[in-house]
């Protein structure tokens, strides 16, 4: 799929030009969209899970204060740091970095690849395939079955 | 709200597992994780105080497999019960497509099962999400307790026809697999491509 490739070929210049060790994309409520870079030996799904659930809990601190939400998230480690910022009101830009990149950097790049993430993000909305509907359903019910019939 | 990734081909459906505190949502998502094959499921993720009540919430993706082309996934999600969490329990609520509210079934805590019950109302009023349009499964837990309020208790309190409703014991394992499969079908049942 052209805009599936599309897609990832962003993040990759985005990771390739920011120097971020990864980068990924993000549901508000913490589904994983997409992601590029050495992320072996990260736990993706419960990153997702977990960076949406701080950014949340940051929406209502915002709140508290008199702000709608705060629009960027700066998580700063000792080696490693993550920059979380919207793309739309639905969806999350992440970028990890190690502590030789200049933050400034990072921020810039995010900033200059949101609108771009997001036209592309519009286009797959827009892309919908055909798909079966009582065929998937009745597959995946049978799955459930299965799945938890074990044990 | 279901996702469906069409540049990944991808389903994501999320289920959260409700109710008072220590009446056993972590126990729940334990158990699952102690008993469905590996092939199916990813790490569990517990975020909890050093007394282990959870803080923020517990997380547990399971892997149905391929549909249709399409790889679907289920995560399941439990908030904190204690009252203090409401923020957490209201954030972990955004995007649900189904719910377990697990009951404490020790009389002595009935009201706490109410609350909790009202405090989920007024989070999916929150998200303009009518209780109507979610598929909402009750499991009736620690039966193996001495005192125990009656199953249909709950649901005649709270006017809930035709709710799906399940005994369990959680720590036993029993009733577990039960409320999952189904409140799974019926979110599957529910959903629909693009919308």
């Amino acid at each position: 799929m052209l805009v599936a490739k599309e897609f990832s070929d962003l993040l990759n210049e985005l990771q390739r030009k920011s120097g971020a060790f990864g980068v990924l994309v993000i549901t508000r409520d913490g589904k994983l969209v997409d992601l590029v870079g050495s992320l072996h030996n990260v736990n993706t799904i419960a990153l997702a899970a977990l960076v949406a659930g701080m950014f949340a809990a940051t929406k209502e601190v915002a709140r508290l204060v008199g702000e709608e939400h705060f629009s960027i998230l700066l998580q700063q480690g000792e080696k490693r740091h993550i920059h979380i910022s919207l793309i739309q009101r639905e969806v999350m830009l992440v970028v990890l970095f190690e502590n030789y990149q200049r933050i400034g950097l990072i921020r810039n790049y995010a900033k200059e690849y949101t609108p771009k993430i997001a036209q592309t993000l519009h286009l797959i909305a827009k892309s919908e395939q055909k798909v079966e509907q009582e065929k998937f359903q009745e597959y995946a019910l049978s799955l459930i079955d299965q799945i938890f019939s074990e044990g | 709200m279901s996702f469906v990734n069409f540049a990944k081909k991808e389903v994501i459906l999320k289920v959260v597992y409700y109710g008072p505190a220590e009446c056993g949502k972590t126990t729940n998502l334990l158990f699952l994780h102690k008993t469905i094959s590996e092939k199916y499921h990813g790490e569990i993720l517990l975020l909890d105080t050093h007394n282990e009540r959870t803080i923020f919430f517990d997380f547990f993706p399971i892997y149905l497999g391929e549909v249709e082309g399409f790889k679907v996934k289920f995560q399941l999600y439990t908030v904190p019960g204690q009252s203090y969490y409401y923020a957490s329990r209201k954030l972990v609520l955004d995007g649900a497509d189904g719910i377990v509210f697990v009951i404490d079934s020790e009389k002595q805590r009935l009201d706490e099962n109410f609350e909790s019950w009202r405090d989920m109302m007024n989070n999916l009023k929150f998200y303009k999400i009518s209780p109507k349009e979610i598929p909402i499964v009750l499991q009736y837990n620690k039966r193996d307790l001495p005192e125990i309020i009656d199953i249909g208790t709950v649901e005649k309190y709270l006017v809930l026809n035709g709710i799906p409703v399940f005994e369990a014991c959680a720590i036993k394992g029993e009733g577990v697999f039960p409320t999952i499969k189904e409140v799974c079908k019926r979110v599957i049942e529910r959903f629909k491509f693009g919308g």
